[in-house]
Parts: structure tokens; sequence; C-alpha cells
């Protein structure tokens, strides 16, 4: 009689096999695919309900945080007090859509440890802290909204940058959104309409969009210039009514349709001060591609550029698409055609003159603080890299500040503060111009740089210019942080 | 192994319990409580009064099977104390009444051994199937004992006086009443059972008298099919009768008629149950209709896909997303926080377990002793076969307890009493 119940035990132990080996299956081999299911209520609750740390501007003001359900006091519910001021920076920590922004690049910073993995549980135990820590930015609240203000309902951008730190002042991309928003019950039907915005609200245009930079490249082609020795400030150029193209019909012509000086010679002092199309263009032609491409590439152009948030690069073009087109070689160097930059780029361009002629790394974070308020890690300025000589910047500054004191720019002028800047005004083939304006202040010791933009010219429109349309934005940014940090 | 290292094995498991519990505590940002100290109180004294009656009555049992199942029932323990604190309180309580009824059952047996088993067998099978009609009894009369039905199948009675509540599930019970009389049943007419046979065809099958405990046992399962409309309790018990029949006679057209009647029985069940109907479409695609049929199953699978390998932890999954969990889905807490790591020492400690049951049965010279412990390590076995399949989704679910683990009463109640009974059919063989 043994052997049949040998045959029943046998059945089962090959039965509590198959048990074996499919429980191996389900945890190791699909285990991945149920784990991440997006209806996996651990996906959602490791993104929702916990505590998150504080996000605080340079000057404290809370800009993100948790706060106790009132219904669960063991849920929190993430809050974002200055809404649309900060959505583009800060983003978002969404049950629906993830984390996005600030939320996203410091996620794992800003969520609680008392969570899932064996990783944390280990840190716990060599005495690591399971809270979640606090970031504070280098934003200046007070900047910050008056940059969002001076904006006004135009679609546009401004970045501010201190020159000798690459700490970023404010950063403000227009039009924005609440990302509360994206927390509520709404959140689907609020991203759906967001994205069929055609103005693009959920853009960060400061970093993620790229523009012609017009006439604020021809800070660059300056630099090209002067470190060359092709030129000086003083140096006579060629001063046409129109120039021609070589191998076209096309022409260049300056903004006015005029020459740029009183005759047929002008000096590149009177060229930048006026911004003259002309002058500039044959300047490029006579530079020629190989400066050009290793300027703009020396002031980041075709360059990763280290951020908390992801930057798109902005674009100048290899020497070699030059090598048939000399038109096209005319064009970038007044900052059209091909040549896109961020706002982001033009003002780490202006910090570049601000900075004797360096770069620093650009950051939004200055400290990372632990649960009880103490400093885990502070932000040391770092150098990017050398743009210019410290010469070269001191000439570009002073032409620069010229601009500003009697160009193109005079509107940002800020009453007892030697601002410096350049203006742009970049024809896009469609629709009014985009037109910009970056610049530094106080000249003698700059504390802050900036690039302003505004897409298809604003409430201007079609007769927008950098000078009238960028220059006065740019003028209230600059006095305002002047008089509150001067 | 001696009884002393039984007993450590056993002190080892109860601090496996009081251990789990002080790190669920830990992981919930709880202090260590008395929870901790009380849960090691309960298990010594429960796993330590069994060892103590088997040391006077059975002192010849095997030295495995305690052992084995307090660490199951430890594991268990902490995922029910992990879900719900008021459950395992309760289950505290439950597992000192379970080792207090096989304590009993030892004591009962010290003298007589199993000779009333096998002696007083009608009055098994009465009682048996008495069991199992138990809870048809009025819902709504004004007796205090009720039966009343729960997820579709009405398996339970109710206890009521004044405030005192108990429930129950006599079907667990009846198993192993069942088990006890098919095994004097069939230890004296196996012989009979084997050899007569009737020709049809090519075929030859036992006489048609000869069949009739079969198509009792397809009754008394059909019976509570219909009635109390549950497939699981249904299996277990017909799978438990033709296992032991097939282990009588070793006549493999038990299990070919057995297979095609359960078939036939599950088809219907199928076309009639809407409640059957919706486990099998949750089986066959749990993310077709995820918000409502397949909810549980798609829970179960998230929970053992997020423990992977090592497994979240004590206290830091979320098991508690699954329905209940600390009843038939107790294996997909152990999966998500124990990890592949639990779920495979827990399947193999229960094949150990079974392993125990069915060398009892082999070494067993007695027939009588051979089939009930057979019996009795097969239906455990198969038991756990069909939850843990249930809840991984490699069978259709069927709402049966864990063995050992799962919270429950009758569920602990059973097990343990299936427990004592192999530790004293081995104490006799060897005796």
């Amino acid at each position: 009689m043994n052997q049949p119940v040998r045959r029943l035990a046998a059945a089962l132990f090959l039965a509590f096999a198959v048990l074996i080996l499919d429980v191996t299956y389900l945890q190791v081999v699909a285990g991945p695919r149920y784990r991440d299911d997006a209806r996996n209520p651990r996906v959602i609750a490791s993104r929702t309900g916990k505590e998150r740390g504080l996000i605080l501007s340079a000057d404290e003001q809370i800009l993100a945080q948790s706060v106790a359900d009132p219904d669960d006091p063991q849920r929190f519910n993430r809050v974002y007090p200055e809404g649309e001021l900060y959505a583009h920076l800060i983003g978002f920590s969404s049950l629906n859509f993830g984390d996005d922004g600030l939320e996203l690049a410091y996620a794992d910073e800003l969520r609680s440890k008392r969570d899932l993995t064996v990783s944390d549980l280990l840190s716990a135990l060599l005495g690591g802290d399971l809270r979640p820590k606090s970031l504070q930015l280098t934003i200046n609240h007070g900047l910050q909204q008056v940059a969002y203000s001076a904006l006004g309902n135009q679609r546009g951008s401004v970045v501010a940058i201190r020159p000798d730190t690459g700490e970023v002042l404010a950063m403000v991309s227009k039009p924005s959104f609440d990302p509360n928003l994206f927390l509520g019950a709404d959140a689907i039907a609020t991203r759906e309409l967001l994205l069929a915005d055609p103005s693009e609200p959920l853009a960060n245009r400061s970093t993620n969009r790229t523009y012609p930079p017009g006439s604020t490249f021809k800070v660059i082609v300056t630099a090209a210039a002067i470190e060359s020795g092709v030129a000086g400030p003083d140096t006579l150029l060629p001063d046409p009514v129109e120039l021609e193209l070589p191998g076209t019909s096309e022409v260049i012509r300056n903004y006015d349709r005029q020459t740029c000086g009183d005759g047929t010679q002008v000096t590149l002092q009177t060229a930048f001060r006026r911004s003259c199309n002309t002058v500039f263009a044959e300047l490029g032609l006579l530079l020629g591609a190989e400066a050009l491409t290793m300027e703009a590439e020396t002031f980041g152009f075709n360059q990763d550029t280290p951020f908390e948030l992801p930057v798109l690069n902005s674009f100048f073009p290899q020497p070699a698409e030059f090598s048939n087109d000399l038109p096209a070689l005319a064009q970038s160097a007044i900052g059209q055609r091909d040549v896109r930059a961020t706002p982001l780029e033009m003002a780490l361009v202006a910090a570049a003159i601000a900075n004797d002629g360096i770069i620093m790394e650009p950051s939004l974070v200055s400290h990372i603080f632990d649960a009880e308020g103490g400093a885990i890690s502070e932000n040391e300025p770092a150098l990017l890299q050398r743009a210019v000589s410290p010469s070269s910047a001191d000439i570009i500054s002073d032409l620069m500040e010229r601009v500003v004191a009697s160009g193109t720019g005079t509107r940002a002028t800020v009453p007892n503060v030697r601002v410096a800047g350049k203006t742009g005004t970049a024809e896009t083939g469609v629709g009014p111009p985009h037109v910009w304006f970056i610049g530094f202040a106080p000249v003698e010791q700059p504390t802050i740089a900036l690039a302003v933009l505004i897409e298809s010219g604003g409430e201007a429109g079609e007769n927008a210019t950098g000078g009238s349309v960028a220059a006065p934005i740019a003028q209230e940014i600059l006095a305002y942080w002047v008089r509150t940090n001067g | 192994m001696t009884r002393n290292a039984e007993a450590a094995l056993l002190v080892g498991a109860a601090s496996v319990a009081a251990f789990g519990v002080a790190l669920v505590n830990l992981a919930r940002g709880d202090g260590l409580d008395a929870q901790v100290a009380l849960t090691f109180v309960v298990m010594i004294a429960s796993f330590g009064g069994l060892h103590l009656a088997i040391r006077q009555w059975s002192p010849e049992a095997s030295t495995y099977l305690l052992p084995l199942a307090a660490i199951l029932t430890a594991i268990g323990f902490v995922e029910v104390y992990r879900l719900d604190r008021g459950l395992a309180s309760l289950q505290r309580w439950w597992l000192l009444i379970a080792t207090a009824l096989a304590v009993s059952l030892l004591l009962a047996m010290r003298r007589t051994g199993l000779a009333p088993l096998r002696r007083y067998r009608y009055v098994f099978l009465l009682s048996g199937l008495l069991l199992l009609l138990l809870p048809l009894l009025p819902t709504d009369w004004s007796f205090p004992l009720r039966g009343f039905e729960q997820n579709g199948s009405r398996l339970w009675i109710r206890f009521q006086a004044g405030p005192l509540r108990l429930q129950f599930q006599p079907g667990e019970i009846a198993k192993l009443v069942l088990a006890a009389f098919l095994a004097s049943y069939l230890s004296e007419r196996q012989a009979v059972l084997g050899v007569q046979t009737r020709p049809l065809g090519r075929y030859r099958l036992p006489e048609l008298r000869q069949l009739a405990p079969l198509v009792i046992a397809w009754a008394a399962s059909f019976v509570v099919l219909i009635y109390q409309r549950d497939l699981g309790a249904s299996l277990l018990l017909f799978a438990l009768f033709i296992a032991m029949l097939y282990a009588a006679t070793g006549r493999g057209i038990y299990l070919t008629t057995g297979g095609l009647l359960f078939g036939a029985g599950g088809v219907a069940a199928w076309l009639s149950f809407p409640h059957v109907q919706r486990r099998v479409s949750a089986w066959l695609d749990p993310f077709g209709d995820y918000a409502d049929t397949g909810y549980q199953i798609a829970q179960s699978l998230f929970a053992f896909g997020s423990g992977s390998l090592s497994g979240s932890g004590l206290g830091l999954g979320a098991p508690d997303r699954i329905p209940n969990a600390a009843t038939d889905f107790i294996f997909a807490a152990v999966g998500e926080e124990l990890g592949l790591a639990g779920s495979v020492a827990v399947i193999a400690t229960f094949a150990l377990l079974v392993a125990v049951g069915f060398g009892i049965s082999l070494r067993s010279r007695d027939t009588f002793r051979k089939l009930l412990a057979g019996g009795l390590a097969f239906v455990l076995g198969l038991q756990t076969f069909l939850i843990i399949a249930g809840v991984m989704r490699l069978l259709p679910l069927t709402g049966i307890t864990l063995p050992f683990m799962s919270y429950g009463g009758s569920s602990l109640v059973a097990n343990f009493l299936l427990l004592a009974l192999l530790a004293r059919i081995s104490h006799e063989e060897r005796a």
C-alpha cells in the first residue's frame, strides 16, 4: 500500500516544485513589471502622501512645502504657495505625472526615505537620516516677483545671474501655470488643457527653448575681433548702407536703412553702440567661420551647460557648413540664420563680460539642509570656462556701457548706476521679431547679469525692438536689484 | 532529533515571532511595546504546552512536526500582526485555544490511542456530515447558533450570546473527522475494494456496491458545492476522499473517475454560480476588469512583484492594499515583505511538513494509521498548494486558508488537531 501513498506524495512535491518555480518567476522575472505598474498602489504611494522637504528662496520665502492632511495626519499634501511664479523651476511632484523640475532633480534628497528600499534601510542602520531634506535656492524672491511682473502678459523669459558666483537670482518663463493644479483632482484635465494651449505654458523658455539671439550675438563677434586682434574699439570698419551678400541677391541692411556712422567708415565702438548689421556682417566675413564658431563655443554655444534643470544646447553652426555659404556666415554674425540661444545662455554671455571674461557654472540650489536645519552641503561657486581675457572683457564692458548710455539700450538706464547692455531684435521670418536685452550692473563691480527675451515682439508686435521692449524690463529688474542689494 | 532539540527549535520559533513583531513596530514608527513580550509568552505557552503534552502522552512521536508548524505559525502571526493588530490579538487567543485543544486530544488519546477513531467510525461519519451542514442553519432564527454567508460562500456558523460572538468554519473540522472515518472504513474494506472487479469491455470496474463510498464522497462534496457554493472547500473534501481511496486500493481508476467527476462539478459550478465565474475570469485576465473582479488578484501580483528577491522588510511593504490579506492572501504579504527568500522558505517548510506527514504514513505498519496519516498529510499539502497557487494566479482563487499562517480560528484549531493526530500516529507506530 506504500506505492500509492508514495505517488500521492510525489504528486504533491511536484506541485510544490511548481509553486517554487512560479513564485520565482512572479517575483524575479515578471516582478519588475508588476512592481512598476502605474496601478500598483506602492508606485502611487511612493509619490504621494509622503512628506517631502521644504524648498526655500535665498531670502527664505517658502516655495514648496508638505502640509499634513487635515483628515489623515499621516499623509502630506504638497503645496506650492507661490504657484505660477516658480512653476518651471520647482516643477511639481504629482501623483499622475511623476516629478518635474527641481522636484525631480532633487527627488532623492526631497523624499522621505521611510520607504521601501533595502539600501534606505541599510543607510538607516548605519546612522543615516531617513527624513526628507530641504533645499534653499539661490533665487531672490523679491527679484523673481519683479521679473515676473515686469514681463507682464508677454511671452518670454528673464534669467538673472550673479556673475562672480553663477548663482541664478531670478528665472522666469511666461506664460506659466499653477503647479498646485497638477496635484488636485482635476490634474489630468488640467494637463490636457495646458498641453493644448498654443502659448505653451508648460515650456520653460529660460532653458528649454532657443531663439535667434539677433544683435546680442554681436558681443561674441566683438570678442572674436578683439581677441584675434582683427579690430579694436577704435578700428575703422567699412560702413555701407546695405551689404550685398556674396553670390545672392539678398542684402543686409541696418535697422533704419541708413548708414551706421556719418561716412563710409565707422569705428567698431559706434557700430556696436548703434548695433549696425552691415558692419558686423562684414566683420563676420572678415573674421571667418573658424574664428566665429570657436568664439561662440568658448561662450558656451554647442556645449552642455551643467545645471540643476535640463538645458537645451545653444547652437552655432560648424565652420564647414559655411564653406560654400558666405551669406549664411554674414547672417550668423548678426545672430540670425541658424544661430539659436537659450535665455540662460545669453545671460551667461553677459555674466562672462561682467566677470572679467570668466563664466561661472550656473546654479539654482545654494544649500541642502537636513531635517534639523543643519546645512549638509553648500554649493561652492565653480568655474565653467574662460570666455575672453580680462582685458577683452574690460573693452567689451565699456562698449556695452555706451549702448545703455547713448546707444540702442538707453531705456535700460538706471539713475546713478552704471549699466552695461546689448539689445537684440531677431527677425523670425514669420511674424514679429523676438527681442532681447542682455546686460549687467553696476559696471564697476557687477552683482547682476541678465538676459530678457520677449517672444514675437510682445505687445508691441511688429514695431518691437530690443531697445523699446526688452530694455525697459531689464531696467526695472536692475533698478530693483541695485536698490535692494546695492 | 531529540526532544530537547525540538524544544530549542520551538523557542527559536517563538523568538522569530517576537523579533518579527518588534521589527514591525519599529518599521511603523512605534516603539517596542508589550506586544513583543506578549507574543513571545503566548508562543512559548502554546508550543511549550503542546511540546510537554507530546513528551508526556506521545513520547515516541516525531520531533519534526511541531517545530515546522511552529515556525509557519510564527511567520504567519507576524504578518497578521503587521496587517491588523486587532486580528493579531484574536489570533493569539485562537493559538492558545487551538494548542489547548490539541493538548486535550493528546490527553484523551493517552490510553486508548487512536482506537476510538477506528471503532466509532459511523459516529464520525455522521458528525462530519453534520458539521458540513451546520452553516445551512438559518441566519435569522432565535437560536444563538446561526449560519451565515461571507464572500458568496456559506461556510460559517456564528455563536452569539449577548456580547460574546464567535465565528467558526465547521468544515475545517469536518475534514479531519471524515478523514478518520475514511481511514477506518477503507482499512477494513481495503482488500475487498481493491480486488473484486466487474468487467466492462476492456476495463475492469469495481463492484457497484464497492463504489458506494466514492459516491457518498462525491455527494457530500456536492452538497458543500451546491448549498455552500464554495469550490475550494468542496475540492479539498472530494480530493481527500479520492486520495484516500486511491491510497487504500492503489487503483488509478478512482483517480481518473474522481478527476472527471470533479471536472464535471467544476464546470457545473462555473455555469451556475456568478461568484465562481468572477473568480475564473479574474484568473484568466485580472487586468481586464482591474477595478472590479481582477482587483484582488492584481493587488496580490503587485505585492509579489514589489517584494522581489529580498522583500520590502517587515512592516515596510503595503500588503494591506490586498483585500483579505490576513486570511486568504497571507502568502502574498509574505512574498512582498520577505521577498522571494521568504516565500520560497515558506513553501519549502510546508513541503517538509507534508513530507514528515507522508513519512509517518509510509513507516506505519498498520493500515488504518497509514491511511489516516497519508490522508491528513495529503489534505494539508493540497490545501497549501491550492491557496498559494490561487494567490499567485497559477490556479483560480479558492477561498481557503493557508494552514497555520492565515488568520482564522477554525483553521488554526483544525490544523493543530491535525498535527496532534499525526503526532499520535507516529508515537503509536514506534511505541
